[in-house]
């Protein structure tokens, strides 16, 4: 099933900052939610272990994460692809990076996913806004991040 | 319902069933009731793509789990020359597990052995498979392209499986063309799944003289010895199958799937018993789904109804494989059956079949091979005519109808019906149901703005293959068998090639002997689906137990007593030509007071043969000389809320004429099962698939079962039309209110929904969907 979503944050920082983490691929795979274990591979790479549950089914995904930063520096894409107990996830994530005032950015973000396997067809009923919720967090996880350091 | 009262005159008695008080009290034998030591359990790992390539298949994390003790993949079965098995359509192989890519969401990709069934299912989890996504091909019409090549491992480079016809194209084309009416119809039967309330499964073994003991959900127990025999090399003395009691089959249970190949690799490499029992998914999403025919039909009569031409047009989804279990020369099954009830002077068929990234199967759910499929569109297309010309669907039907004096009847399309009287059939139906006052009731209703509909289903379907020189699966030619063995006291035991999923053989069969040899019907036991005792026989599908292995018992029957004669004679003290059979007895002919019965002769057959043979059994096999042609009229009353679209099936009559009865009450509760599968399909079940390949219909919330809240009240009866070669004139029954019901619950609601202009919904008929074509035919007329 093809899912889309999309949303904003504002986050008290500056667009260089901003755009600092969000290139930084062991820190963007810390704000995946309930996320277990975060391995950089390189520059742009980054693979990662979260704990997934949709209902009746639940397990740890294996995922990777690429990240295609625009030349521009204000518009970051990923990619996230991954899979486990005989389900499957791929997902696209871009945002937009806006300076709204000083020091403050407005990340504008949307994301399409596709899920396969039990986790679509027996999570089908709630999988749409669990995984709504999971995306919005993992931004969300990103203005945190920024707002503390 | 009379229950027997006298042990003789055992055909059409309603018996109770033998095989009942096991099954009530939950003492049934199961393949999941089996254990033995040491035994390992087995569980696939399944892929949630429908179409990927296999980059890489990680088992580390699997085989640390406690338990598990072996995983395999499709690389590993390939080395051992197992990696494809042969389909039972014998055209076209399918991956045990995946080779290279994967074909179908769900489709086997590798196998976990383990210590516990939850073992098991935990390795199984934690199998890493790396897929690059293909592009998904999820129905016939994109795969009809050829802009993705699913299958680059067949010599053919296409999607496209095979191209079928039958019947005289040109002259049906020039008999359309001339005809003063013509109606065309697109008629989509969709993919639904037979859904046994037992899901497949097996335990395989070797046992010390290194036999394969395998314990499996078989409809065609001996037609798994050999396919096992050919696949895996091992010798066929070497392979015993034994089909133990089996929770409902309908087609799913013929084809051999994947999960029994790795049981007995498995069992093999580990030197242990394996089990493997799948869940509702797996079989929901990866064994054998039936239908998927979208129909283009057309029909063609004169302005006063008489039909001219039929040509039907059909473009098949079978899956990812061709795994239909369809005799060999037939790949679309008996669809030429489509002429139905009717006399065409001509007629053409053609099926087209594609893969697609979906399940395989295309299996007979319930009908003898497409019978259903073809049943739908003839009975659909009747109404559309019906309802272009202005005409009664009664009227039309009767004007059409075969005569009684045609049969036997050679249809446009090739085969000899074998008996029939359809007017008094639908006659009987209408005076049942009342036919002249619901009618009237429609009219009232209609001027109120209500949707009432009166659906008609008359249909003839053809069962029982079948004769050797047109049948065959993998070659083995669709005969049967039966075994039949009378002990000294006059008890006895028949075996057949066939095997129950609870059609009642251990009474139908057990009757039988019983009628045949003025024996009692309580102490004849019946045994099937073991292979080292049953005769070789092709199974119980397509309605062909009591048509051929039925045949097999009379014939059987008739000579134990050819033998009997000989010993009765002596008995009798007379020459064996002064004997006849009378009454259920040996009498001296003339002389009533001389006779003896079968259980004297019969302990005779033991202590007091004389120059005969002793003992007293017979086996035969029965090659059919032509199918059995069982038919019907159904009518189903519905009401349509036209604000919901909820449709509420008011009444259903249906009456059968399956030749002679020989138990009526398991031929009635046949029929109720049928027609409550066949409401299910019309109102409930699809197994859909979107346009990415995700199978959404994948347990029982999505893939819905009628319960006895929502099945209609089912009103049966009959008429006996024999058979015309059957040696009791039977002709099966099992599949007719399956195949003749869809079609009447459709008619009923399209009656009830044509005063508003809607002429054709594709089933299943959920509200939704009513109350769609409602809204839009009103939103049209405004």
């Amino acid at each position: 099933m093809n899912l889309q979503y999309s949303g904003e944050e504002t986050i008290p920082a500056s667009v260089e900052t901003v755009w600092a983490f969000v290139t930084d691929p062991e820190k963007v795979g810390r704000c995946l939610p309930d996320v277990v274990d975060v391995v950089a591979q390189d520059a742009a790479h980054v693979e990662a272990v979260v704990k997934v549950g949709v209902g009746p089914v639940r397990g740890k995904f294996k995922v990777k994460v690429e990240l295609l930063p625009a030349p521009s520096k204000r518009r970051i894409d990923m990619k996230i692809s991954g899979g486990g107990f005989g389900s499957a996830v791929d997902l696209t994530a871009g945002a937009d990076l806006v300076e709204s005032g000083s020091d403050t950015t407005l990340l504008k973000w949307s994301g399409q996913a596709e899920a396969r396997g039990p986790i679509a067809a027996v999570g089908g009923r709630v999988l749409d806004s669990e995984a709504k919720k999971l995306i919005a967090k993992a931004f969300g996880n990103v203005r945190k991040q920024l707002t503390t350091t | 319902m009379t229950i027997q009262t006298k042990p003789l005159h055992s055909v059409g008695v309603g018996m109770k069933r033998k095989e009942d008080p096991r099954f009530i009290q939950g003492k049934g034998h199961y393949v999941d009731d089996l254990t033995f030591p040491g035994m390992l359990y087995l569980s696939l790992v399944r892929s949630p793509y429908p179409h990927a390539e296999i980059k890489n298949i990680d088992i580390s994390e699997a085989m640390k789990v406690p338990g598990v003790k072996a995983v395999i993949t499709g690389k590993d079965l390939e080395a051992a020359g197992l990696g494809w098995l042969p389909t039972f359509h014998g055209f076209d192989k399918q991956m045990v597990l995946a080779i290279g890519k994967v074909l179908f969401q769900y489709q086997e990709v590798a196998a976990v052995f383990a210590e516990t069934r939850a073992a098991a299912v935990d390795g199984a989890e934690l199998v890493q498979v790396d897929y690059a996504p293909l592009p998904v091909v999820a129905d016939p019409f994109t795969s009809k392209a050829d802009k993705v090549l699913l299958r680059p491992d067949r010599e053919s480079k296409t999607n496209h499986i095979f191209h079928w016809e039958v019947g005289d194209k040109d002259g049906t084309a020039r008999a359309l063309a001339s005809s003063a009416k013509r109606i065309k119809q697109r008629i989509w039967f969709q993919r639904c799944h037979p859904a046994p309330l037992e899901p497949c499964g097996c335990v395989a073994y070797f046992d010390t003289m290194g036999r394969l003991q395998f314990h499996v959900t078989s409809q065609a127990p001996h037609v798994y010895r050999t396919a096992l025999a050919l696949v895996t090399g091992i010798p066929e003395d070497k392979i015993h199958v034994i089909s133990p009691d089996l929770g409902g089959g309908f087609g799913n249970k013929v084809p051999v799937y994947p999960g029994y190949v790795c049981a007995i690799v498995g069992a093999l490499k580990i030197g242990r018993p394996v089990k493997w029992i799948e869940t509702r998914t797996e079989n929901l999403t990866s064994t054998g789904f039936a239908r998927d025919y979208h129909m283009d039909v057309e029909i063609g009569a004169a302005a006063d109804g008489r039909v001219t031409a039929l040509r039907v047009a059909t473009t098949a989804d079978h899956g990812a494989f061709d795994a239909a279990a369809d005799p060999s020369k037939y790949p679309a099954g008996i669809f030429g059956i489509v002429t139905g009830s009717y006399s065409f002077p001509v007629a053409h068929a053609e099926v087209d079949a594609y893969f697609t990234n979906k399940a395989p199967g295309g299996i007979a759910y319930r009908c003898s091979f497409r019978v259903t499929e073809a049943s739908y569109a003839i009975e659909r297309g009747m109404d559309i005519l019906a309802d272009e010309l202005g005409m009664d669907a009664v009227e039309l039907r009767k004007k059409n109808f075969i005569r009684k004096d045609q049969f036997p009847y050679p249809s446009a399309l090739g085969f000899t019906y074998d008996s029939g009287d359809y007017h008094r059939t639908l006659d009987k139906a209408l005076d049942t149901i009342g036919y002249p006052a619901l009618l009237a009731e429609q009219v009232q209703k209609r001027a109120r703005g209500e949707l009432m509909g009166i659906g008609f289903s008359t249909f003839t379907e053809v069962v029982g293959a079948g004769p050797s020189k047109h049948f065959d699966i993998l070659g083995i030619k669709m005969f049967d068998s039966a075994e039949i063995r009378i002990h000294p006291t006059g008890a006895g035991i028949v075996r057949t090639g066939t095997k129950s999923q609870g059609q009642g053989h251990e009474t139908t069969w057990a009757q039988i002997v019983a009628e045949e040899l003025g024996l009692d019907a309580q102490t004849i036991m019946v045994e099937e689906g073991d292979t080292d005792t049953a005769p070789y026989g092709l199974g119980t599908y397509a309605s062909r137990s009591t048509p051929v292995a039925g045949a097999a018992i009379v014939m059987a029957a008739r000579r134990v007593r050819e033998k009997a004669r000989k010993i009765a004679a002596h008995l009798l003290e007379v020459g064996e030509g002064d004997v006849e059979w009378i009454d259920y007895k040996f009498q001296v002919k003339g002389v009533p007071s001389k006779t003896v019965t079968m259980k004297e002769v019969a302990f005779a057959a033991y202590t007091n043969m004389a120059q005969t043979e002793p003992g007293l059994e017979a086996t035969y096999y029965y090659d059919p000389p032509n199918m059995t042609y069982p038919n019907g009229a159904y009518v189903a009353v519905v009401d349509v809320d036209r604000d919901t679209g909820e449709t509420k099936v008011r009444r259903f009559v249906a009456v059968d004429d399956c030749g002679t009865v020989i138990n009526p009450m398991i031929v009635e509760g046949q029929i109720h099962g049928g027609l409550t599968e066949g409401f299910a399909m019309a109102f409930i079940q699809e197994i859909q698939y979107d346009a990415e390949g995700n199978n959404l219909n994948t347990n029982f919330t999505d893939y819905l079962v009628p319960t006895s809240l929502e099945t209609p009240h089912w009103e049966t009866a009959n008429t006996v039309t024999p058979s015309n070669h059957h040696p009791m004139g039977a002709k099966g029954v099992g599949e007719s209110p399956n195949v003749g019901s869809p079609a009447a619950f459709v008619n009923a609601v399209i009656d009830a929904l044509s005063p508003l202009g809607v002429r054709h919904i594709d089933m299943p008929l959920t509200r939704d969907k009513v109350w769609r074509a409602i809204r839009d035919a009103e939103a049209k007329k405004q």
